[in-house]
């Protein structure tokens, strides 16, 4: 992304360190354009949620600069928060409350006018799809409900830059599809930043237009998606033999298309990175007929920011969720395009 | 808008809010109300014999004699009880959600401040009426009623100023027993059952250095008629409140370096 146009959100060398712990956020920059939406991703601990405590002006840092829609969080603390919205880690909403109790509450907290405030609300309960339980005590809403109306209200006053802490966790595949359409339509219609922490590999791959990877606190990489699995390198292609002793006849086969990269095994199956991309497994498939081997298995797996994740730090992010102990870790699912069973 | 009318707009919401909850919630409501009403019949009905005690000097009867106290520790718990919400808040991270939308963050600390008073007026309202109904005498003019509820006030800013600076410091409802415990002590180490010159040992040196004692005398001489100790019952009350105060703005600058 260009760095001539002013940015939502502009940090250099923040750092954030908490009392008899490591630093939380080891001096990180950032540089988020207006309209783009920015994901953050990294396991649990890594410092996502300390940097966005800290651009929302939740948490003061100890060291570093950081602007958001132009202002200082420390010195322009309030002219920050109102121009940035923010739906964080868990939805924090008063079980004793409505949505639309919710709405007139933060309405009133934002101070819109008092003529505004029914519309504004109603209108961002029909958009998230909560209208027919706008009157029900969210007490007894669905994960997914206490989301989208998180998000309504982070809204309520129109921001310009919005900040979504992992605001997907926790919810079933047709909720999160509906958030991430929610959010896709904020940045591409109306034009609003958005800065999303997630630990879902999926999520940033398909919703972020850049990257930012984070691990104790640091950024380790940083750009599109496509630019970040590009420079992993190409595809690899694993086949699993009908018949095991056909194996060896497998092996053979694959290291035609693997150049200097040898086939690698795994209990039953075999591996290759594809020297020529995902275009040659068309040509995998026809070699492994024209030798005559049924396959079980034969799978396409492209390169994936987990596997930028590994380059970058010797550590899957599953695997470093475990690490670090602190939390249900799950990733997202692995990009992989599956033809299960196959024969060839 | 203007930095004023932003603050009156947050603190109006967040009353509404916790009066919201108040008053919809019987899980809130009906201890509020049931307490300060079992002391008083507790203390007024079954201890009014004390009053024939030798050396108890006081104009009224014993129902006044014990209403002003159970106004007084009414209106402190009903601060304690608001500051136990505000570190639910906190606990829940709601309190997040408010400092993110407030550009002034004291409008936060008033909002509490204006629904705890309005909880502690509905339950005078409830603990007169009543005391009126049981024939409860009153010798005081509307000035010394006046006086009498505006100390019940200023004890009730006073208690959630303390709560407050406590549940902003620990943001947890763990810290309720912190919050409660001490104005347990100061409320009961005042004269509470006779008037003071009737205390001995212990519990009368620590009535006589208790700042609450002159609020109690003041106020049960306000509801009599024969006013005592005024100044320096509005002095001790208006002095913990200011101070309290202090302590919680501080907290809330705790709160606000830790992150919410």
């Amino acid at each position: 992304m260009s760095d001539q146009r002013p940015a939502s959100i502009e940090v250099e060398g923040l750092v954030k360190e908490f009392k008899k712990g490591p630093r939380a956020v080891d001096g990180i920059d950032l540089h988020v354009d207006p309209g783009e939406i920015y994901g953050f991703l990294g396991p649990n601990g890594a410092g996502k949620s300390t940097t966005v405590l800290m651009l929302t002006t939740l948490l003061p840092p100890d060291d570093g600069t950081a602007r958001v829609a132009g202002y200082e969080v420390r010195e322009d603390g309030a002219r920050v928060r109102e121009n940035i919205g923010a739906a964080l880690q868990e939805a924090a909403l008063d079980p004793y409350l409505s949505a639309r109790e919710h709405m007139r509450l933060q309405t009133a907290l934002h101070g819109l006018p008092r003529a505004e405030r029914r519309r504004r609300g109603d209108d961002l309960i029909a958009r998230l799809g909560l209208a027919d339980a706008a009157d029900r005590k969210v007490g007894g809403y669905s994960g997914g409900m206490k989301r989208r109306l998180d998000l309504a209200l982070a809204l309520v006053h129109g921001p310009r830059i919005l900040f979504l802490d992992e605001p997907t966790t926790g919810l079933d595949p047709q909720s999160r599809s509906s958030l991430w359409e929610e959010v896709r339509r904020l940045a591409k219609q109306e034009g609003v930043t958005v800065f999303l922490t997630t630990q879902y590999l999926e999520e940033a791959d398909s919703l972020a237009d850049r990257v930012g990877i984070i691990d104790s606190g640091v950024i380790v990489a940083e750009g599109t998606p496509e630019s970040l699995k590009a420079e992993i390198g190409e595809p690899s292609v694993e086949a699993v033999p009908v018949d095991p002793s056909r194996y060896e006849d497998v092996m053979r086969v694959l290291h035609r298309f693997g150049g200097d990269d040898c086939p690698h095994h795994a209990d039953e199956s075999i591996a290759v990175r594809l020297k020529g991309g995902s275009g040659s497994l068309a040509e995998v498939v026809r070699a492994l007929d024209a030798e005559g081997i049924e396959v079980a298995h034969l799978q396409l797996h492209a390169p994936t920011l987990d596997d930028v994740f590994l380059a970058k730090t010797g550590r899957t992010l599953e695997g470093a969720d475990q690490d670090d102990e602190d939390g249900d870790a799950e990733t997202g699912a692995p990009n992989v395009a599956a033809v299960q069973p196959a024969t060839a | 808008m203007s930095g004023f009318a932003r603050t009156r707009s947050i603190a109006l919401a967040v009353t509404w809010r916790n009066l919201n909850n108040f008053f919809t919630n019987p899980v809130l409501i009906v201890p509020a109300l049931l307490f300060p009403l079992f002391f008083f019949t507790a203390f007024a009905g079954g201890l009014s014999r004390v009053s024939s005690a030798p050396g108890f000097n006081f104009a009224g009867d014993y129902t006044a004699f014990q209403f002003v106290f159970v106004l007084l520790q009414a209106s402190a718990f009903g601060g304690v009880f608001t500051g136990f919400a505000l570190a639910r808040d906190f606990e829940s991270g709601f309190g997040r959600r408010m400092m993110l939308a407030a550009p002034n963050r004291l409008g936060i600390l008033a909002g509490y401040a204006i629904s705890a008073f309005a909880r502690a007026v509905f339950i005078w309202v409830l603990l007169t009426a009543i005391a009126i109904v049981v024939g409860m005498g009153v010798g005081g003019g509307a000035v010394d009623l006046f006086g009498l509820y505006a100390l019940a006030g200023i004890v009730n800013l006073a208690a959630l100023m303390w709560a407050a600076g406590i549940a902003l410091r620990i943001r947890s409802v763990q810290a309720g027993p912190l919050m409660q415990t001490p104005v347990f002590l100061i409320l009961f180490l005042a004269p509470v059952y006779v008037p003071i010159d009737l205390l001995s040992g212990w519990v009368e040196s620590a009535a006589r250095v208790n700042p609450l004692t002159a609020i109690i005398e003041a106020g049960r001489g306000f509801i009599s008629g024969a006013e005592t100790e005024v100044l320096l019952a509005f002095g001790a009350a208006a002095g913990l409140a200011l101070a309290l105060a202090v302590w919680a703005v501080t907290g809330l600058r705790r709160a606000e370096a830790a992150g919410g």
